[in-house]
């Protein structure tokens, strides 16, 4: 499967990531699904869902919505199916989930911008395109 | 190989997919007495009509034909022998199993209220069943009276409140969410089902239940002499084990319900346990991965559960959104309390010797993840520099070979 590496070296927290995130996904709210945070040592630190082998967004759901691709390896977020109980935001070991700033309903969740694909599968994740610093890159990996 | 599954909540479905993966070849046999998937989690919103039943579903639409599962709806185990590996079935049927899982959860714990007994209108709050019921409950009644204002309790007024229906809450607790929530936290959401007409009593039990001579229970009155009308009575005071089909089995039982150990293996080799059905810890993600970890245990892998940290919630009663997570009321002084209160945001972090033990998070839950870690994991914070309540990931960063996160380096 696909992931975003991440490294901290080359961040210098410009946040243009979190900027393609908004643009990407065209939230009504504006909020992004990653977030760039800074350590108590004032380094920047990308923060981006890392669609884990074992996911707690997906044990901790209880609808259903939250729930890993078993083709793509993708933990995708089905919005009309959720239930908005947030147990994922408490679940989550790294927190990466917020909920939107508007109606407080839908659960900001990386989709690895398949989106923007012709297939709709394909990982095409703006916050890589845009990184001026090649700080974040799709890789290939292992589950 | 022939797997037997009891039961088809949060435990049993997750036990049935590992299964399936685990073993492609296998016979895997659910059993259950709901006809339907369905999660208990969001009844009130089946209550309310904002779900269908179909909504309610957590799994795959077509459960049964994806896992390759002989799946018997709407049937009740009975008793079990496993010297023979036999499970009894309602109707007096049989089936033999290899290796079965008991994922049967709890039901409603009915108080000995004196009057209760003799009374038909009163009912729980667990199963689709209760619920339609309750649908048609307002159609007749204008006093309806709820036992219990934990989450089921509340689950239970609010989504009457959606129908435009005020319920009267009544609970031996000082308030509500007694096990969730402080002191100051709860007071947010008694003001605010007070604004929607919702009357509640809070430190008083039902002392009786008064029925007429229809069966019907017309009042009740609480422990403090308070008498108020009642036309049905809705109990949500704790849940108890379904283990009674095993009293028989040989299988050890506590006082709570099925002993099983960390790779949910039951007193008998063959036989192994997830989820409510222990009496231990009745919350979803729990029984989720003790279903897990029992089924690849009984496919022959070994596995353990390692998250053993069960006191935590979320909820969003009145879209007002809380956090809570394990201790939130410090015993004594030794505790150290941070606490921000600020424009409908309230958020506390109990900690002792740099060690988070609780945190509540209410009106602002976003990122709120790393929190239970801290606590999970008993991580030492006081290399934070930042306020508690905004702990996050990065002075914990570790990305493994495969781009994971991770906490342990």
């Amino acid at each position: 499967m696909y992931r975003i590496r991440i490294d901290r070296d080359r961040c210098i927290g410009c946040l243009t990531c979190v900027t393609a995130c908004v643009v990407s996904h065209e939230t009504e709210s504006g909020d992004a699904r990653n977030r760039v945070v800074i350590d108590s040592e004032t380094t920047p630190a990308p923060i981006f869902c890392r669609h884990c082998n074992k996911p707690e967004c997906t044990y901790t759901c209880m609808t259903g919505a939250m729930h890993k691709n078993p083709e793509t390896g993708f933990v995708e977020y089905d919005r009309n199916q959720c239930a908005s109980c947030y147990m994922c935001i408490m679940s989550c070991p790294y927190g990466i989930l917020k909920y939107d700033s508007i109606r407080q309903k839908e659960i900001m969740k990386c989709n690895m911008c398949v989106h923007r694909s012709a297939d709709g599968k394909t990982p095409m994740p703006m916050c890589v395109e845009k990184c001026p610093m090649h700080a974040i890159t799709l890789e290939e990996v292992k589950e | 190989m022939r797997y037997v599954v009891i039961g088809s909540s949060a435990a049993g479905i997750n036990a049935v997919r590992e299964l399936r993966k685990t073993d492609r070849d296998a016979e895997i046999i659910l059993v259950s007495k709901d006809r339907n998937i369905y999660s208990r989690c969001i009844l009130h919103q089946y209550l309310s009509g904002e779900r269908t039943l179909e909504r309610l579903n957590f799994a795959e639409k077509d459960f049964d034909t994806v896992y390759n599962v002989n799946w018997m709806k709407g049937r009740e185990a009975v008793s079990l022998r496993p010297g023979e590996h036999v499970l009894v079935l309602d109707g007096g049927e049989e089936i033999t199993y290899d290796r079965l899982l008991v994922a049967t959860g709890s039901h409603t714990f009915i108080p000995p209220i004196k009057g209760l007994a003799g009374a038909t209108n009163y009912i729980g709050f667990r199963n689709i069943d209760d619920i339609e019921v309750l649908k048609e409950v307002p159609k007749t009644a204008k006093h309806i009276v709820v036992l219990g204002s934990g989450l089921i309790g509340i689950d239970c007024a609010t989504g009457f409140l959606h129908m435009g229906v005020r319920v009267v809450l009544v609970d031996f607790a000082g308030w509500l969410l007694n096990k969730q929530l402080d002191e100051r936290a709860a007071k947010t959401y008694i003001d605010a089902f007070r604004a929607n007409g919702v009357e509640q009593y809070y430190g008083v039990g039902v002392s009786e239940v008064r029925v007429g001579g229809d069966h019907k229970i017309y009042e009740i009155e609480l422990s403090d002499g308070t008498v108020l009308p009642c036309d049905f009575f809705v109990v949500t005071a704790g849940v108890r084990s379904n283990v009674e089909f095993l009293k028989d089995s040989g299988l050890e039982l506590s006082k709570f319900g099925l002993v099983y150990d960390e790779c949910g293996r039951t007193s008998d080799p063959d036989v192994f346990g997830a989820g409510d059905v222990s009496g231990l810890s009745p919350i979803w993600p729990v029984a989720v991965k003790e279903g897990m970890v029992a089924a690849a245990n009984m496919a022959g892998r070994n596995q353990k559960m390692t998250d053993f940290f069960a006191s935590k919630s979320t909820m969003s009663f009145l879209g007002i959104h809380t956090m809570s997570l394990g201790m939130v009321t410090p015993p004594d002084d030794s505790y150290r309390v941070d606490v921000y209160d600020k424009n409908g945001v309230y958020k506390k972090v109990v900690s002792r010797d740099g060690v988070i033990v609780g945190a509540l998070l209410q009106g602002d839950l976003a990122y709120g993840g790393v929190l239970q870690q801290m606590i999970a994991r008993k991580i030492d914070v006081r290399k934070v520099k930042k306020p508690l309540f905004e702990i996050d990931y990065s002075d914990f960063f570790h990305e493994k070979a495969n781009l994971e996160f991770a906490y342990e380096l």
